[in-house]
C-alpha cells in the first residue's frame, strides 16, 4: 500500500488519550439507521464523546434539531441504538480503521474537502483512502446502470478514459456495470487518479467480483465513504452515496440508465445542486437507454463523446490525442457482413437474415472479424466495436 | 394327476419363458401357488376359480399345488392366469393333457370367464418357443407382429376350453386390416423465421446431436423441439420391433396395427422422479422415459427446473445407449439411444438474450447455472440460442420450408451415416475421426486458435467434429472439413448466455 498516512484532523492518538473525537463519531455513523440526517444533527447537538455516551445511556434529547431528525420513531430508535451501541468497542474500531490505512474527517475540520464543506446536505463524517487532494481537479461523474449493455459498457468505458488523459478525475460508484467500466477506463488512460464514492466500509468490497478494482482505485485514487469499516452494503447507503457523487462532480454524465434506475436518483441530486447533467443518447430498442433517453427528451445535454463534457468544463479538446485505428482493415466479403452487424446488438438470426448468408458463410466472416477485433460476441448476441482500446 | 402349460412373464422390457406346473392331489382341498409370484400373480387363484364357475366347469375338490418355474425368477401380473386354467383342467382331466403340448398360453381371466389383454404381449409372445399361441383376442395384432406364432385369439374361457376339447375349431384370427396412415404430426412450415434455431434441428436430426435450445419464454423452443421427431427418418423393422417391445411392456397404447413406425416423441413434466426417467420401481422393473424415447426424441422442456440428481441420471445412458437397472430381485438392461432435447431460459427472469433485459442479479444467475452439471452441459453437442422472432416474420405469408423437404436431406445424411457403418454421425467412434472428419489446412488452423483461446476443450473438439461432418453431409460435400464446417459447429456450439462468465 503506497498511500499516504491517514490525515484526520486533530487524530493525533496516544496510547494514555483513549480515542480521539473521530472515534467517536466513526462508531456513531456504523449504527443501523443512523442517516446522513440523524448523524449530522446528532454530532451538531453536542461533540462526539458526549454524543456517544448520551447515546449509550440511552438518553433522551432536548435539542430541536435532533428531535426533528429523529421524527416520530425518537424512542425506539434510541433504545436500538443504546442496544447496538453497548456491543460497539470504539477504541477496537478506532484501532481498525487506522490499521486500514482509512483516514476520518469530520465536517468542519480542517481535512475536510472543501467542495462538500459548502454543499446543502454534506457528510458529518467521511472516510477516505487515498489522496483528498485530488479533489482539487475537475471532476465528472460518470454513473448507469449495473445491467448495461455491451455498448454502453464501453461507452463507459472510453469516457473515462478519454476524461481521465484530459485531466478530470472521473467520480464514480464503483457498482458493477456502467460504474465499474468508467473506472477502468481512466485506470487505462493513466491520466488523471479516478475517485470512488462507496456505500459500505473500505474493508467491504461490494460487489465482490470488482475487488481489483477497487484496491487499484484506493492505490491510485481516492476512495470515499461515508460509512466506518465493517459497514455493510444496506440499500439505504446508496441514495445517500448518490448525493456525495452528485455533490462531488461539476458535470454528471449518465451513461446508460433504464426508465426507473438509481442513476436518475443521482440526476435528482445534481439538480438540487445545479450540476450539469449530461446524457448519452442509446437505442431506442435498449431498455437499458430508456432512462438516459428520456433525459434527452427533457432537454439535457447530449454526451456524445468526451469533447461535449470536456466543452461544458471549459478545458478545450486540444490535450487529448486520437490515435489512428490499428485495426487491420477486412476484406470486402467480410466488411459486407460488418456493416451488417451495425452498432445495435444483433442476434444470429438476424444477421442471417440481414446478410442472406448461410451458417457456413457466416460463421467463418464473423470469426475473422472477431479476431481482427472489429466485433464482439456478447452474450447470444454481436456488437460492433467501436475503437481499439476497449478491454473487458 | 400332473399337468404343465407354457407361457411367459416380463423381467423389464423383456419376456421369460414360465412353465406353469399343475399337480392335483387328494387331500384336504386347497390352492396354492408356488414360484415366487407377486400379489396379482398370487391372486390368480380366485380369478381362475370363479371363471371355471361361470363357464360351468368343475372346481377341483382336492389339494392343487401350482408351481411356476423357474422359480427364481419373479413373476408379475395376472398374464399367467390362462396358462393356470389351461394346467388346472389338464390336471383334473377336463381338456386332453395332449392339448397343451406345443401350445403356450397369455391371458388374464375375468371372474365371468372372459379372457383380458395383458400388457407387454408382444415381448411376452417373442420369449415363447411354442408353434401355436392362445392369446386374448384384444392382442390378437400385437401377438402377431412377431410373425413366429399361429395366434389362437380367444374371448372366452368357454372358447378357449371348446377348442381344446376339440368341440369347436379355434375361431378364427381376424384378417389384418392395413394400418392406416399415421396422422400428420406438427410440420416445419409452421415455424416462421428463427433460422439459427431451424438449421440446429435440421443438424440434430441429420447427426443424432443432442440439442440444447435456450431462449426467453415464447421464443418457440417448445414449438420447435415438439418438429424434430417429425424429420427422423421412419424406424426400421428390427428397431420398430424393438421400440413396439418396450412401449407394450409399459402397457402404453400401441397404435393401430400394432407396431411403432415413426421415431417416438416423449416429454416428461419437470416434476419427473429419477426412477420414472430412467427407468426402475419396486415390484415390477419398469422402462422409464428414456427408453420409452429409445430411437426417438427425449425431450426436457424447462430443463433447468429438474432437480440436478434426477438429470445427472441422464449421463450414463446418454452416453452408452443403454440403461442397465439392478434391484435386489433382478438386474435389466434398457434400451436408451435417445436424440436428447433441452429447452430453458437463458436466466431466472427469462430475459437473457436481450441486451440489458435481463434483471437478475449475478448472484441469481450463478445460481441457476449451477443448476446444469458441467458434464450434463457436455453432452450437447448442439447449444442454441432461441430469441423471439421479429413482429414481421411473425405475422409473414410465408410458410417456412416444409418438413418433408427438411426430413428428405436429413434420410441423405443418415444414410451416409450408415454407410460409415453408424445410426448418426453422432456416434462416430474416436478412433474414427481422422479417417471421416479429417480437417483439411485452414480448418486444422483454425480449431488451434480456438484451443488456444480456452473456447474449446479437448474433449469438445471431437464433438465438434462430428458435427461439422454432419454440416457438411448436409451441404453435399465429401472430404475433409473445411472452415466454413467447423465454423459453423463452433457457432452452434456456443457457450449458453448465462455460463459466459460475466458477472455484469
Amino acid at each position: 500500500m503506497s498511500s499516504p498516512p491517514p490525515t484526520g484532523a486533530g487524530t493525533v492518538p496516544t496510547a494514555d488519550d483513549g480515542p480521539p473525537p473521530e472515534a467517536f463519531a466513526a462508531a456513531m455513523a456504523g449504527l443501523r439507521r443512523m442517516g446522513p440526517a440523524r448523524l449530522t444533527a446528532l454530532l451538531a447537538a453536542v461533540p462526539p464523546e458526549e454524543a456517544w455516551r448520551r447515546l449509550c445511556a440511552g438518553a433522551a434529547w432536548s435539542d430541536v434539531g435532533v428531535v426533528q431528525a429523529l421524527g416520530r420513531a425518537g424512542g425506539e430508535l434510541i433504545a436500538a441504538w443504546q442496544a447496538a451501541a453497548r456491543d460497539v468497542d470504539v477504541a477496537g474500531l478506532w484501532r481498525r480503521t487506522l490499521d486500514l490505512g482509512v483516514g476520518v474527517t469530520r465536517r468542519g475540520s480542517p481535512g475536510y474537502p472543501v467542495v462538500l464543506a459548502a454543499d446543502v446536505e454534506p457528510p458529518a463524517v467521511l472516510f477516505h483512502q487515498g489522496d483528498p487532494g485530488l479533489l482539487d481537479a475537475p471532476r465528472v461523474a460518470i454513473v448507469g446502470t449495473r445491467r448495461c449493455s455491451a455498448t454502453g459498457r464501453g461507452v463507459a468505458f472510453e469516457l473515462g478514459r478519454d476524461l481521465a488523459a484530459a485531466g478530470v478525475s472521473i467520480v464514480s460508484g464503483l457498482a458493477a456495470g456502467i460504474d465499474g467500466a468508467a473506472h477502468r477506463g481512466a485506470l487505462a488512460a493513466g491520466g488523471s487518479p479516478p475517485v470512488g464514492v462507496v456505500g459500505c466500509g473500505h474493508d467491504v468490497v461490494y460487489p465482490a467480483h470488482q475487488h481489483e478494482l477497487w484496491r487499484s482505485v484506493a492505490e491510485v485514487g481516492l476512495l470515499l465513504s461515508e460509512a466506518p469499516p465493517g459497514a455493510r452494503p444496506e440499500r439505504w447507503r446508496f441514495p445517500a452515496r448518490n448525493r456525495i457523487i452528485a455533490a462531488l462532480a461539476d458535470v454528471v454524465v449518465v451513461v446508460e440508465s433504464h426508465a426507473r434506475g438509481g442513476s436518475l436518483h443521482t440526476v435528482d441530486e445534481a439538480d438540487r445542486r445545479g450540476r450539469d447533467v449530461f446524457a448519452v443518447p442509446g437505442s431506442v430498442r435498449n431498455p437499458a437507454a430508456a432512462g438516459t433517453n428520456a433525459l434527452l427528451a427533457e432537454g439535457r445535454a447530449p454526451a456524445c463523446s468526451a469533447d461535449d463534457v470536456l466543452v461544458a468544463l471549459d478545458l478545450g479538446t486540444g490535450r487529448r490525442r486520437r490515435s489512428a485505428d490499428a485495426r487491420a482493415e477486412p476484406d470486402p466479403a467480410d466488411r459486407e457482413v460488418l456493416e451488417q452487424v451495425g452498432w445495435e446488438a444483433a442476434t444470429l438470426d438476424q444477421l442471417i437474415v440481414r446478410t442472406g448468408r448461410d451458417l457456413g458463410g457466416l460463421a467463418p466472416a464473423l470469426d475473422r472479424l472477431c479476431d481482427a477485433g472489429w466485433v464482439r460476441r456478447a452474450g447470444g448476441w454481436y456488437e460492433r466495436v467501436a475503437d481499439q482500446g476497449m478491454i473487458l | 394327476m400332473l399337468a404343465s402349460a407354457q407361457s411367459a412373464t416380463l423381467l423389464g422390457v423383456e419376456g421369460r419363458p414360465v412353465r406353469v406346473e399343475v399337480h392335483v392331489s387328494r387331500g384336504l382341498p386347497s390352492f396354492t401357488v408356488v414360484g415366487l409370484p407377486d400379489t396379482t400373480c398370487r391372486e390368480a387363484r380366485d380369478r381362475v376359480r370363479a371363471a371355471l364357475l361361470s363357464t360351468d366347469l368343475a372346481w377341483p375338490m382336492c389339494r392343487v399345488t401350482v408351481n411356476l418355474a423357474p422359480p427364481g425368477l419373479r413373476k408379475v401380473g395376472a398374464g399367467l392366469d390362462l396358462a393356470i386354467a389351461a394346467a388346472l383342467l389338464a390336471a383334473s382331466e377336463q381338456v386332453p393333457a395332449g392339448a397343451l403340448l406345443a401350445r403356450a398360453f397369455v391371458g388374464e381371466l375375468g371372474l365371468d370367464g372372459s379372457v383380458r389383454a395383458v400388457p407387454g404381449v408382444l415381448p411376452l409372445i417373442d420369449a415363447l418357443a411354442a408353434p401355436e399361441v392362445v392369446v386374448p383376442e384384444g392382442c390378437t395384432v400385437e401377438a402377431q407382429l412377431v410373425g413366429r406364432h399361429v395366434v389362437r385369439p380367444v374371448a372366452t374361457l368357454g372358447a378357449m376350453v371348446g377348442a381344446l376339447q376339440g368341440l369347436h375349431p379355434w375361431p378364427d384370427a381376424p384378417e389384418p386390416v392395413p394400418p392406416p396412415p399415421p396422422p400428420p404430426g406438427p410440420d416445419m412450415a409452421d415455424v416462421r423465421g428463427q433460422p439459427v434455431a431451424r438449421y440446429a434441428l435440421e443438424v440434430a436430426a441429420a447427426g443424432g446431436h443432442h440439442l440444447l435450445l435456450v431462449g426467453p419464454p415464447g421464443s418457440g423452443k417448445t414449438m420447435l423441439a415438439r418438429r424434430l421427431a417429425g424429420l427422423l427418418p421412419e424406424l426400421s423393422p428390427a428397431d420398430a420391433l424393438e421400440v413396439t417391445c418396450i412401449h407394450s411392456a409399459a402397457g402404453l397404447t400401441l397404435p393401430p396395427g400394432g407396431l411403432i413406425r415413426r421415431p417416438p416423441f416423449r416429454a416428461p413434466h419437470h416434476g419427473a422422479s429419477a426412477v420414472s426417467l430412467v427407468g426402475g420401481g419396486s415390484h415390477s422393473l419398469q422402462p422409464g422415459e428414456i427408453s420409452l424415447a429409445h430411437h426417438g426424441v427425449l425431450f426436457l422442456d424447462e430443463l433447468g427446473e429438474f432437480e440436478p440428481a434426477v438429470l445427472d441420471n441422464l449421463r450414463q445412458p446418454l452416453e452408452e445407449g443403454v440403461i442397465r437397472v439392478a434391484r435386489a430381485m433382478a438386474k435389466v438392461t434398457f434400451p436408451a439411444r435417445v436424440l436428447l432435447v433441452g429447452a430453458m431460459n437463458p436466466c431466472p427472469c427469462g430475459e437473457g438474450t436481450v441486451p440489458g433485459g435481463c434483471r437478475c442479479t449475478p448472484s441469481a444467475r450463478a445460481r441457476y447455472a449451477r443448476r446444469l452439471s458441467g458434464p450434463l452441459l457436455d453432452r450437447f453437442d448442439l447449444r442454441v440460442e432461441v430469441g423471439r422472432p421479429d413482429v414481421a416474420e411473425l405475422l409473414s405469408e410465408v410458410p417456412g420450408e416444409p418438413t418433408a423437404a427438411v426430413a428428405a436431406r436429413v434420410a441423405a445424411v443418415r444414410a451416409l451415416a450408415s454407410e460409415r457403418g453408424v445410426a448418426g454421425n453422432a456416434q462416430l467412434p474416436a478412433w474414427r475421426l481422422d479417417g471421416v472428419a479429417a480437417l483439411d489446412r485452414p480448418a486444422t488452423r483454425l480449431v488451434e486458435r480456438t484451443l488456444r483461446t480456452g473456447r474449446l476443450t479437448g474433449r469438445g473438439l471431437g464433438r465438434v467434429r462430428r458435427v461439422a461432418r454432419t454440416i457438411a453431409d448436409l451441404g453435399g460435400h465429401d472430404g475433409a472439413l473445411a472452415v466454413e464446417h467447423v465454423s459453423a459447429a463452433l457457432v452452434l456450439r456456443a457457450e449458453p448466455t448465462f455460463l459466459d462468465g460475466r458477472a455484469a
